[in-house]
């Protein structure tokens, strides 16, 4: 039988065995059908508590008044799952984003795969967390008050401030998850998931092969993202650090500066590493050879529209449109991402004499990668900070790891979403003025302050941060290397590199993105010579799988 | 015969082309080529990365005339292609041992 045969037969075998799975887990939908049973009096005066549909008029009986209670209840429920889906559609349409800024930025010999990585990513990964991701992250997380009913999302294991991974929700009908509540919630958490998962494509780019990618996406969405969002996101041992240790209001990581961008970009950092650079990256005198992306357009507008997606990201992370905070979100949002744009601007201009298209993009969306921790609970003045810092650091590292650490990143996918998030964690221990998050993480301080950076008289929230980072690089970054170090011994990894030279298009595909062109540049044509050096002497010799 | 070539800055295309069509050229071949002459490429920076773009984009036209025209043609080219800066092109002209012209089977000046 033939490979591709064999790979056919194992794809719908899986696929039959995710639907058996899930029917075998069938149980009765808890909220109800059309989630009735979602929006009581109890859970909507909890989760609105700056609601503007509040009780204030008493109706003429009591019947009455529990009807009308009832009825307002379901209808601010409702406007939180309009919230929610509608958010996380957005989101959805940033994977637009990500194939236009990563193709653009690559070469036109090997736009037809990103495509498909863009595209495969999306639907490899989901299948993933919908199978086991989703219930490794969220299996044990408590009621989420903004979304009503009883969330049968309950199990986690690990006691009390030690949870490491939840258990309800595999095939989303595990523990009685089929359910409107938790599909929603679904919905928007797997488009997260999505993010952490194509963000690696940018440091895997021209190079992996796509078995290897296939694989990769799948760790991304099975493992290496659902168990650390569980610690941060999923009432793991990260978020309870403020209940155990006392420190602030534990791990606290709004949109996922942390958990997603931080966790892709180490993820990728670890398979950029163990893939190696790009042929001809590296010259034998040992100065980097640009290899320019080969569409420009194609990174601007993948740029504004993941700066439009992220409209959806950070305000739709508050679950709910009647917490109000979402103006504060979306505006300081955007405060970080034009700052970190102008400031990269400003600093390649600087450095390299003109100002530099790519990363004035890549500045754009160090902002945005930044303010997802703290967007919620700092000033505007403090998100036009963090920004400036996250441009600052985005040039910085980009040259860092090109010419000192010399991990060939063609997009930036570790500067951008691994440093910039980072930076982001750390941010709300710095910046967050204790306005927002009153109880968060089941934290409640005598003062009822929210979450407290230093600068606002809490040292322990820093502490709680920077724990936070330094555990979401180890997990992401050593669960990935080990995971696709194994990997390699199984599988081959990398293409060859007549494959790699010829452009992925044609070696991976037998398709080519642009049919109708001839598409050598003088690039292409030094790195053919390099090809004949005998194997060993160059820096481009590529790591490959045994 | 003659063949007339010339390889120029492609912003200058329409200049020479209305010079030629003044002087009742009538068949001219744009090939769009890259190269470079005694200045070489020049240096850019791409994320922090210098490369070399060693070969400029330039067009160079071709044509095929008799004896007589070369010379009159290849002065109009340099005259309207000229900028005075470095980079301008070059032409120079060449022996054709015959022409034909595919439609009508017909050989030499006829067909020009």
């Amino acid at each position: 039988m033939s490979r591709g045969k064999k790979f056919f037969l194992l794809t719908t075998l899986t696929l039959i065995a995710l639907i058996a799975v899930g029917q075998l887990n069938h149980h009765a939908d808890p909220g109800g059908p059309a989630g009735q049973g979602n929006g009581t009096v109890l859970n909507a005066t909890k989760a609105a508590t700056n609601n503007p549909l509040g009780i204030t008029k008493v109706p003429l009986s009591a019947t009455g008044m529990q009807t009308l209670a009832n009825n307002v209840a379901h209808v601010a429920i409702s406007v939180n799952f309009t919230w929610l889906l509608i958010t996380g559609f957005l989101v959805l349409f940033m994977q637009v984003g990500f194939a236009f800024l990563v193709t653009g930025l690559t070469r036109a010999k090997n736009a037809g795969h990103m495509m498909m990585m863009n595209l495969v990513s999306f639907v490899v990964a989901l299948m993933a967390y919908y199978a086991v991701g989703f219930a490794f992250q969220f299996g044990g997380i408590a009621p989420i008050a903004n979304l009503g009913g009883t969330s049968p999302l309950t199990s986690m294991f690990g006691h009390g401030s030690a949870g490491v991974i939840g258990l309800h929700g595999f095939f989303l009908q595990s523990g009685n998850t089929y359910d409107v509540g938790v599909l929603a919630f679904f919905l928007f958490q797997v488009v997260f998931m999505e993010t952490a998962g194509y963000i690696i494509i940018g440091a895997i780019a021209e190079r992996i092969s796509f078995a290897g990618f296939l694989f990769a996406e799948v760790a991304m969405g099975a493992i290496v993202y659902p168990i650390y969002g569980n610690w941060v996101w999923g009432g793991g041992w990260l978020s309870k650090l403020g209940t155990s240790l006392h420190l602030g209001h534990g791990a606290v990581d709004f949109a996922g500066s942390g958990v997603v961008h931080a966790t892709g970009g180490w993820a990728a950092l670890a398979l950029a590493m163990l893939l190696g650079p790009r042929i001809g990256k590296y010259r034998e005198d040992g100065t980097v050879r640009a290899f320019p992306g080969h569409n420009l357009g194609y990174v601007v507008i993948g740029t504004l529209v993941l700066t439009f997606g992220w409209m959806g990201f950070n305000p739709g992370s508050t679950f709910g449109a009647t917490d109000l905070r979402i103006a504060i979100v979306a505006v300081n949002t955007l405060l970080a991402a034009c700052s970190g744009a102008i400031i990269a601007m400003a600093w390649t201009n600087w450095k390299w004499g003109k100002p530099d298209i790519s990363m004035t993009c890549n500045g754009m969306l160090a902002g945005l990668v930044a303010i997802t921790a703290p967007c919620a609970f700092v000033a505007p003045w403090a998100s036009v900070v963090i920004g400036i810092i996250a441009g600052m650091l985005v040039c910085w590292s980009v040259e860092f790891f090109d010419k000192k650490a010399r991990v060939d990143d063609p997009c930036g996918a570790i500067s951008v979403h691994g440093m910039c998030g980072a930076w982001g964690v750390l941010a709300v221990g710095l910046f967050a003025d204790g306005t927002y998050g009153i109880g968060w993480n089941g934290v409640s301080t005598s003062a009822l302050h929210g979450v407290q950076g230093i600068f606002y008289g809490d040292p322990g929230q820093l502490g709680a941060q920077i724990i936070d980072m330094v555990v979401g690089f180890i997990w992401a970054w050593g669960v990935m290397w080990l995971l696709f170090r194994i990997a390699m011994r199984f599988i081959k990894t990398r293409v060859d590199p007549e494959v790699e030279i010829a452009g992925l298009d044609e070696g991976e595909f037998g398709q080519i993105c642009y049919p109708d062109f001839v598409l050598r540049t003088e690039t292409d044509i030094g790195v053919t010579h390099e090809l004949d050096a005998p194997v060993g002497t160059s820096a481009a010799t590529p790591v490959t799988s045994e | 015969m003659k063949m007339v070539i010339a390889v120029i800055k492609p912003f200058k295309i329409e200049e020479v082309t209305d010079a030629l069509n003044k002087l009742g050229v009538s068949g001219v071949t744009l090939i769009e080529v890259r190269g470079h002459g005694r200045q070489k490429g020049h240096t850019e920076v791409y994320r922090g990365a210098e490369y070399r773009i060693e070969y400029l984009p330039k067009v160079r036209l071709e044509i095929v005339c008799e004896d007589a025209d070369a010379e009159k043609i290849a002065t109009t080219i340099s005259e309207s292609a000229r900028t005075g800066k470095i980079g301008d092109g070059k032409f120079w002209i060449v022996p054709v041992e015959t022409v034909g012209r595919i439609r009508t089977g017909e050989l030499g000046s006829d067909a020009l």
